[in-house]
């Protein structure tokens, strides 16, 4: 009677994992929960890059950084600066050209500084302006919500579009200077070298090659190509891809005993004659060290 | 063996399917972590579209904005569009993003992908 008892109890318990094994295998294998209704933030990360490139390039059209910045935070990233940054970065050593790597450097610097470095529109067809209504649920419908005015092409009226922040201005349709804006040089004007410091720090990458962009306001200047230039090599490279140091930062790796020449692409000269320097730790252990190049407008 | 206890057993396959399905398709179901854009939800495959619309009105790009439509299906990149605007005109979106985007459906109903010469 007790082994009868035994054997029913161990029937129903395979009986229940045998049901639960065909639950499982129905629900996760057979049938399972499908999306056909997911967010951006569910993209994979190739899908993803795409999807912060369209964004960076719908930016640099409409100027709209609150948009953008809504339409980023769809994608769920905690640092999106830094994912444009790394983004910028890659497509750099992809061989990305300048056209595409730009508005994404662009985006990236202009959330860093809470707004927008390009507040006129250069598109030819219409100019939107609109009104200051602060984006909190980035749907479409939300963006639906917006008053936008359209004028046409010919309206001479400088146009602006910013973001809320405490730095920006409210919308207006007349220019209006202010202290705080911007950090794009005026084209045509030389950067020129005038600082050129030997970096001794071993925690550094041994030959880094530390750059410095800034205006004449001593402002770092994002978005500034840069050509280092070697035995019939060169690489090709901009400030403002690592805003955690600076916008007006770029840096590169120099190999030890090779002569390199930089130029700043914004009318610069040739710097020539740049090598890595070597250094002495205080245990009297020679290494590479770095070098510190600051460009300004004069 | 008696027939209540081919009860009992059946009774048991039956619950420990529930307990299955309960917990595969609520307490843990499978999750969609690498989707692709094409399940996107209509709301932002509209934005998607639109963001395109907006880059095309800078770039005036015709094989780029094809492109960037085509990752989000597998349709003619007119007719992605032709829904796109469809969804703005039901939901309200402003004249302008309409403008927009028929602009760009123009641009995709006249675009002719170029053909890729063999190596």
């Amino acid at each position: 009677m007790r082994s009868s008892n035994r054997n029913i109890i161990l029937y129903i318990v395979l009986a229940l994992l045998t049901g639960l094994g065909l639950g499982l295998a129905y629900s996760w294998l057979l049938s399972p929960v499908t999306y056909v209704d997911a967010n951006p933030a569910m993209l994979r990360t190739d899908f993803k890059d795409q999807y912060r490139i369209v964004v960076a390039a719908s930016y640099a059209s409409s100027h709209d950084l609150a948009r953008a910045r809504a339409r980023l935070q769809l994608l769920g990233d905690v640092d999106p600066v830094g994912q444009l940054s790394a983004l910028a970065q890659n497509m750099v050593a992809g061989n990305a050209s300048l056209e595409q790597v730009q508005p994404i450097a662009q985006l990236a610097t202009d959330l860093q500084q809470g707004f927008s470095s390009s507040p006129i529109t250069d598109t030819p067809f219409v100019v939107v302006v609109n009104t200051p209504t602060e984006i909190d649920t980035p749907s479409a419908e939300t963006f639906a919500t917006e008053t936008q005015t359209i004028l046409e092409e010919d309206t001479p009226i400088p146009t602006l579009a910013f973001d809320q922040t405490p730095l920006a201005p409210v919308v207006t349709s007349t220019f209006a200077p202010r202290p705080t804006f911007t950090a794009i040089p005026a084209s045509g004007v030389l950067f020129s070298l005038v600082g050129q410091d030997t970096v001794c720090d071993p925690g550094l990458q041994p030959g880094l090659l530390q750059f410095i962009i800034m205006d004449s306001r001593r402002r770092q200047v994002a978005g500034i190509e840069i050509i280092v230039s070697w035995t019939e090599k060169e690489d090709r490279f901009f400030t403002g891809f690592k805003p955690e140091l600076g916008d007006g930062y770029a840096d590169f790796v120099m190999q030890p005993d090779v002569i390199y020449s930089v130029r700043v692409v914004e009318g610069g000269a040739i710097v020539p004659n740049i090598l890595a320097p070597t250094c002495t730790d205080p245990n009297g252990v020679i290494y590479t060290g770095g070098l510190l190049l600051t460009f300004q407008q004069p | 063996m008696k027939s209540s206890n081919w009860i009992t057993i059946i009774a048991a396959i039956i619950i420990g399917i529930g307990i299955g399905l309960t917990y595969g398709w609520v307490i843990n179901p499978v999750v969609y972590t690498d989707v692709t854009p094409d399940a996107l939800r209509a709301d932002y495959r509209a934005d998607y579209v639109l963001m395109v619309a907006e880059a095309y009105q800078g770039e005036q790009d015709s094989e780029t904005a094809a492109r960037r439509i085509a990752m989000i299906g597998s349709e003619s990149p007119d007719l992605i569009v032709t829904s796109s605007l469809d969804y703005a005109i039901a939901n309200n979106f402003s004249q302008n993003e309409i403008l927009l985007l028929q602009g760009l459906l123009t641009a995709m109903q006249t675009y002719q992908p170029q053909p890729v010469n063999a190596p």
